[in-house]
């Protein structure tokens, strides 16, 4: 990476930020996910790495947390956009050299936010944790060139149209901006009480909403038709779930906060935009799945699609359980419990993460031209992400509900705590198969640069997967 | 770019305009990637439709409703009746539930709804004793825990004491819904507006002419 940093931009090889960003997203997925197991076993097994402050689960948890979302998943993110948006367009990068100092400040960024969050030094807002100079950092210095390389990549292209995967990417790249600016607000100028509460949910709804959501969606609709070889099964629909994304993911964050004293009104409005989230999910679902409509074969031989389409089909319960938890009646019992962790990790963990290394595995395999270098490793990485992600969903999501029942009919806490333990350890054991399964990824990738098969030209790397 | 509006629901777009964005789609390769032009599966429509009923009627306030100080007007009036005086606080609590059910309480399925014990009783008592004195509307204020505060809807405006003033009972229906169906009635222009300026989906672009 050092070596192309100060080359000049023709010198660089086209694909080498996508790469470095596709190597970066794995690393910082096994330190996320270790240190999710780490935290995981605190809870499991109250004694373990007893007494020393820095590796207490306060300081540890929000460092797993914007590792897995700035890490893994947006580096991921940062990835597919590297590779996919001139893709789309018939052309290159717009700055090679650029994407490469985007990755490599990114890096830097990230582990610089991380560490000072680790030594405490935090916003002490979920989700949006880091300090203000860090949100600075990420925004200027992370987002803006990384946004600007889309944006100018679309615009050089050399087609007449712009697919789907493009508007996604260029506008997420916008709105991820706007959030991250709007939602640190409280940071910036000092805002406190309520209307801190509501920015901080309105920031960590619209990183899931506008960002997280809409960028993996925009990559399935690229994995997808370029694997089977099928047409994306409707234009049209695609313009339902970008708009729809748009106008009715924005706007419910107040559902984050049913209890809370915010104007009636608005937690109306915003439970009714909540469960409206489903339309997007509904043209999502229904575009993608038919679009497999004669190659549903490659669901079970191929890695990229069995990863995409377990996402796809994640998004189901996803949206249901989105749309319908926020209701003032549902909130009531699940607000606060492990079902939301749980739900949390189903976004996150299993329905963007599948789809995410979907778009790793075969933007690696594309731009390094090499054959994965063993599919049965990968086949291994799918089967202990899917596992493990559903251990530890569907543990949180029965202690969350014996957490509510405690709540509602006031179980003295301690009695909760002992209920949950069998739940707490099984997520441990979820989160630890994760976190294995990726360091295995890693191996798998590391050998596919130095060994994998070299793929011919004018070739697929999927149309070798089975060729010896 | 013309516009066409004899026939909106087929398409908005002129036939020159529709015949050459044919073209273009059959045409143009992007990455390797084509599209086809199909429109929404009429039972995914449906389901559409019924998300968006279903989104009005499973968030009403009414299913998440709040305790108010008037539900429990009543309960207070008793607690320092002889009869409750001489019970146990459980026996207590049951003398007053029975009295009231029996005698027709206006807010009878709220108070099923929201059951308390005496000690509850006596945490708000002087604070709704204190609001009757006051001649406020006890409807108007929520029990959050142990204290009794003004609630925070946002109502119509009513006359009170001369004064106009926002009324802060639980509305069955409030702006919020209103500023739900706007954004879904625009929502829905915008999107036949963008959707209906594509070639009808009687179109289905050919692939073999410009692609591989």
């Amino acid at each position: 990476m050092f070596k192309y940093l100060f080359a000049k931009n023709e010198d660089i090889p086209a694909g080498s930020a996508a790469v470095y960003f596709g190597y970066s997203s794995i690393m910082w997925f096994i330190v996320g996910t270790g240190l999710g197991s780490f935290n995981a076993a605190k809870l499991a097994f109250p004694d373990f790495v007893y007494g020393i402050e820095l590796l207490s689960f306060g300081h540890m948890r929000q460092v797993h947390v914007l590792a897995v979302i700035l890490g893994w998943i947006s580096m991921a993110f940062a990835m597919a956009m590297m590779y996919i948006t001139p893709a789309l367009g018939n052309t290159k990068l717009w700055s090679e050299r650029m994407g490469v100092w985007n990755c490599f400040l990114w890096n830097v960024g990230l582990a610089l936010g991380l560490f000072l969050l680790w030594m405490g030094v935090t916003s002490g807002r979920e989700y949006s944790d880091l300090p203000w100079f860090i949100d600075l950092v990420v925004i200027f210095g992370v987002l803006f060139p990384l946004a600007l390389n889309v944006w100018m990549t679309i615009k050089t292209r050399r087609t007449q149209g712009i697919y789907t995967t493009n508007w996604f990417f260029g506008a997420a790249t916008f709105m991820v901006m706007i959030v991250f600016l709007v939602g640190n607000s409280p940071e910036f100028f000092s805002l406190t009480g309520l209307t801190e509460a509501y920015l901080t949910w309105w920031f960590a709804h619209n990183v899931l909403g506008l960002w997280i959501t809409p960028v993996a969606a925009a990559i399935s609709y690229y994995i997808v038709p370029k694997v089977t070889g099928n047409p994306l099964y409707s234009h049209r629909i695609g313009h339902l779930h970008f708009w729809s994304v748009v106008v009715f993911y924005s706007t419910p964050a107040a559902h984050h906060l049913m209890s809370a004293p915010l104007p009636e009104w608005l937690k109306s409005f915003a439970s009714v935009e909540g469960v409206l989230i489903l339309v997007p999910a509904i043209a999502f679902v229904s575009n993608l799945l038919l679009t497999m409509t004669g190659k549903w074969k490659m669901f079970v031989e191929n890695v990229e699609i069995k990863f995409t389409i377990s996402g796809v089909l994640m998004a189901i319960p996803l949206n249901m359980q989105g749309g319908f938890q926020q209701t003032r009646a549902i909130n009531w019992y699940i607000h606060g419990t492990g079902w939301i962790v749980a739900h949390a990790h189903l976004a996150l963990l299993g329905f963007s993460t599948f789809l995410e290394a979907a778009a790793v595995y075969y933007g690696l395999q594309t731009l390094l031209r090499r054959k994965l270098y063993s599919l049965a490793l990968a086949n291994f990485h799918f089967w202990m992400l899917l596992i493990g992600f559903t251990t530890y969903w569907t543990s949180m999501t029965i202690a969350g509900l014996i957490q509510g029942a405690g709540k509602i009919y006031e179980v003295p806490y301690i009695d909760v705590v002992i209920a949950e333990h069998p739940y707490m350890i099984a997520r441990w054991v979820g989160g630890t198969m994760v976190f294995l399964g990726n360091c295995v990824w890693l191996y798998n990738m590391w050998m596919t640069a130095r060994a994998g098969t070299v793929i011919p030209a004018g070739r697929l790397p999927h149309e070798l997967a089975y060729e010896r | 770019m013309a516009w066409k509006l004899d026939n909106p629901l087929h398409t908005l777009t002129s036939e020159d305009q529709n015949q050459s964005a044919t073209e273009l789609w059959e045409a143009e390769s992007l990455g390797g990637i084509t599209e086809d032009n199909n429109r929404l599966p009429q039972p995914v429509l449906s389901l559409l439709v019924l998300t968006i009923i279903t989104a009005f009627l499973i968030t009403f306030p009414l299913w998440g409703q709040r305790p108010h100080a008037a539900m429990y007007e009543e309960y207070i009036a008793l607690m320092d009746s002889p009869e409750v005086q001489n019970l146990s606080d459980e026996k207590a609590m049951q003398y007053i539930v029975d009295k009231v059910k029996s005698s027709g309480s206006k807010w009878g399925p709220l108070q099923e709804r929201h059951p308390l014990e005496m000690d509850d009783l006596r945490m708000i008592k002087a604070q709704v004793i204190e609001l009757q004195k006051k001649g406020a509307r006890l409807d108007e204020y929520t029990i959050v825990g142990n204290k009794v505060v003004m609630a925070n809807f946002e109502g119509n405006f009513i006359e009170d004491k001369g004064n106009m003033r926002r009324e802060r009972v639980q509305p069955w229906w409030d702006k919020g819904y209103t500023i739900d169906i706007f954004f879904i009635l625009v929502f829905c222009v915008a999107l036949v507006i963008v959707v209906k300026r594509l070639p009808p989906f009687s179109f289905q672009p050919d692939h073999s002419k410009g692609h591989h």
